[in-house]
């Protein structure tokens, strides 16, 4: 015990604080990484502007006042434009909205506030099964059922629902994680007021959580807004415009895809003014949520 | 209190910005729809020869397009002839199938809606799924380039179906050999069949060499290319392999989904035209317009007398011509391998499906005015289109069918 002339440890024969060649190593290795994860981000956001900017490169130049204003023209002759596909898209996406968010909003808030044990567990089960069917399974479905039996024709609200089956899952998931997120303790003290519970939901946790569930409406519309397969089962597209909801309406995605797989030059300009276009109406949708949801809390 | 009213507040402001998006998009649409035209620009179709579009002074136009307005109504269709308007018809039809003749109805159907004002909505989904609508009545008509079978026809929703033949055309072989890009090859239809079999490998062959002497065939292996997906084309191609190729009859058969032997897929004329432009040394086929615009190489084919035939819209007007006399009464015939020195053997009719008893009478009244005009003054589009005419013992024999659509029981044809 009274040894002192031995140490328990070997001295080493540099300073703690001196960089050592592991401290290099470590400091090459985190900059290496950093610089692999920023190139990933930059690939990530490139993709986005190469897409972009080669839809804008190919698809301006389809781009006038008659492509806006016109219906297609028959094959093979150059001009005309898409207008009963946007104003069919812009119609099919809004009854596929009005079906599809009231139900998708009200599951989510179920799931959040009101739902209980297994119950819970098997309906968000079964929204991801949704979730992730095919969109063409929706459209055989929706075919299936609406196209052959119920409606009896080709028709724009059989697309509709289609699409509105795609939105559904999408909604209420993204409704669902952004109610959890508001703080436990403001439906506390809204309780603790003698608010009734779904005095609760309505007044203070859905405006808190306002801007996130305006976010998820946008992207499962813009989802669906881009959808083609179930359409071209469902909607079936009409050259002509059309606002019965019973019988078939032109659509974006179909008047894309006819386009694209004809053999004239023109057509396929015209295919990416069509693109163009879809990329724009879905940013204008998106523009305008982000509007009506700016200088909100969260 | 407080908190409460703030809270109805900002509800308040949340629906009232929900519905103010909704409102802008439902604004959008609005805008569109006040901007529908009632004009289509001046185009100039595919031919140059183009006549000008007979417009009638019965229907005013806001379009300076269609002002040169005299050119008379081809005289085949006798007094009857459809001018303009109909009182009582529907405004709008569906019609779905075959994408052979799409290019040929979307041209139709626009100037049928200059003439008449009457929307007629064609998607081109193939001839199985135009089947399929008309028999499930989830179109108002359906078009096809094969003939339904017995079995298609008892299994229809809505009673008897009528195949009223619109237009006649030509399925090519075309290939991609380098270094022969502008020899035309000769084809029997053995050697055809004898290639999608799988028992010609080689171009150098020689049963292709003995109808190509003088031509340096390559040595190299013959890639076949066929349609993946169910086809009108591929029924008549096999149809014609059928009837010249015993082999062919026995392994493989007339289908429009054929169980191919070998070789690789294109979906629709287009996937096949683009295959073969992309694949040295392939052979495909497509109906005449896809090589045509595409600018392929097409193949001569020997006819049932000894000729090899250029494949063009004489070729296939002389195939009709040869069969008209011994079509059977409903038209569902099959024209491939006819006689004649000028047939071209792989040709066929295209059809528009539609029930005999229609339920609807103002539907039934649109769809006949719509298939009178079409196989009368409409067949001035074919040629350009390229598409041979119908032969006039044929429009007769449609005539007949047309007048007896029934709509809600009584004749539909108000013969104007």
């Amino acid at each position: 015990m009274a040894d002192t002339g031995t140490l328990p440890y070997k001295a080493s024969p540099v300073s703690p604080l001196a960089p050592d060649r592991r401290y290099l190593a470590r400091k090459f290795h985190g900059r290496f990484m950093a610089g692999l994860i920023t190139v990933a981000a930059l690939v990530g956001v490139s993709v986005l502007w190469l897409i972009l900017g080669y839809v804008i490169v190919r698809g301006a130049p389809a781009i006038n006042l008659d492509f806006f204003t016109q219906r297609p023209l028959p094959y093979g002759e150059v001009g005309g434009g898409i207008a009963p596909s946007i104003t069919g898209t812009l119609l099919i996406l809004a009854v596929a909205a009005l079906i599809g968010v009231p139900v998708g909003l009200g599951c989510g808030i179920y799931l959040a506030e009101y739902g209980r044990g297994s119950v819970v567990e098997v309906i968000r089960f079964c929204s991801d099964l949704v979730a992730g069917v095919p969109s063409i399974v929706v459209g055989v479905f929706v075919w299936a059922l609406l196209v052959r039996h119920v409606v009896g024709n080709f028709s724009g609200i059989a697309g509709a629902v289609s699409l509105a089956i795609i939105m559904i899952p999408i909604i209420v998931r993204t409704v669902e994680a952004v109610l959890l997120l508001v703080p436990y303790t403001l439906r506390e003290a809204a309780l603790a007021l003698g608010v009734p519970k779904w005095r609760v939901v309505i007044s203070v946790v859905l405006p808190s959580a306002k801007a996130g569930i305006i976010t998820g409406l946008v992207l499962a519309i813009a989802r669906a807004g881009g959808e083609t397969a179930p359409l071209l089962l469902t909607t079936l597209g009409n050259q002509f415009f059309s606002w019965n909801l019973l019988e078939p309406i032109g659509a974006i995605p179909i008047q894309l895809y006819n386009y694209a797989v004809a053999p004239y030059p023109d057509w396929h300009t015209k295919a990416w003014g069509a693109a163009l276009v879809l990329i724009s109406v879905i940013g204008v949708l998106s523009t305008l949520a982000r509007v009506a949801t700016w200088g909100q809390s969260r | 209190m407080n908190t409460n009213q703030a809270a109805t507040t900002s509800r308040r402001s949340l629906f009232a910005r929900l519905s103010a998006t909704v409102t802008g998009a439902a604004l959008l649409a609005a805008c569109g729809g006040d901007a529908e035209p009632a004009k289509a620009p001046a185009a100039p179709p595919i031919a140059a020869k183009a006549e000008p579009t007979k417009a009638p002074a019965a229907v005013p136009t806001t379009s300076a397009a269609a002002a040169p307005t005299t050119a008379p109504a081809p005289a085949s269709s006798g007094a009857v002839a459809i001018t303009g308007a109909f009182d009582g018809e529907a405004k709008t039809l569906t019609g779905a199938g075959a994408t052979f003749p799409a290019a040929l109805y979307s041209k139709y159907f626009n100037e049928y809606n200059k003439l008449t004002k009457v929307e007629v909505n064609y998607q081109s989904i193939g001839s199985g799924g135009g089947i399929k609508a008309i028999s499930d009545q989830t179109a108002d008509f359906g078009a096809t380039d094969s003939p339904m079978t017995d079995a298609q026809l008892k299994e229809a929703k809505g009673g008897e179906i009528l195949h009223i033949p619109m237009a006649l055309g030509a399925v090519v072989a075309t290939y991609n050999i380098p270094g022969l890009e502008t020899t035309k090859l000769r084809f029997t239809g053995e050697t055809l069949a004898g290639i999608f079999l799988g028992t010609i490998t080689k171009w150098n062959d020689p049963k292709i060499a003995a109808d190509n002497a003088g031509v340096k065939l390559p040595t190299e292996d013959i890639v076949s290319v066929h349609r993946s997906d169910g086809s009108g084309t591929s029924f008549v191609f096999t149809d014609y392999l059928s009837s010249v190729s015993a082999e062919w009859k026995a392994k493989v058969g007339a289908s429009t989904t054929v169980n191919w032997p070998g070789g690789v897929g294109g979906k629709g004329n287009e996937g096949v035209a683009g295959e073969v432009k992309q694949t040295p040394f392939s052979i495909g086929y497509v109906e005449l317009i896809y090589a045509v615009q595409n600018k392929l190489g097409v193949g001569l084919i020997k006819n049932k007398v000894g000729q090899f035939v250029e494949p063009n819209l004489a070729g296939v007007t002389a195939a009709a011509t040869a069969a008209a006399g011994k079509v059977a009464p409903d038209l569902r015939v099959s024209i491939v391998d006819q006689d004649g020195a000028t047939t071209y053997p792989i040709s066929s009719f295209t059809w528009i499906l539609a029930y005999k008893q229609m339920t609807d009478a103002a539907k039934a009244t649109a769809l006949t005015r719509l298939l009178w005009w079409g196989t009368h003054e409409a067949q001035k589009f074919n040629g350009d289109l390229g598409y041979a005419p119908l032969p006039a013992e044929i429009v007769s024999k449609g005539e007949a069918m047309i007048k007896s659509i029934t709509g809600a029981g009584k004749p539909a044809f108000p013969g104007k």
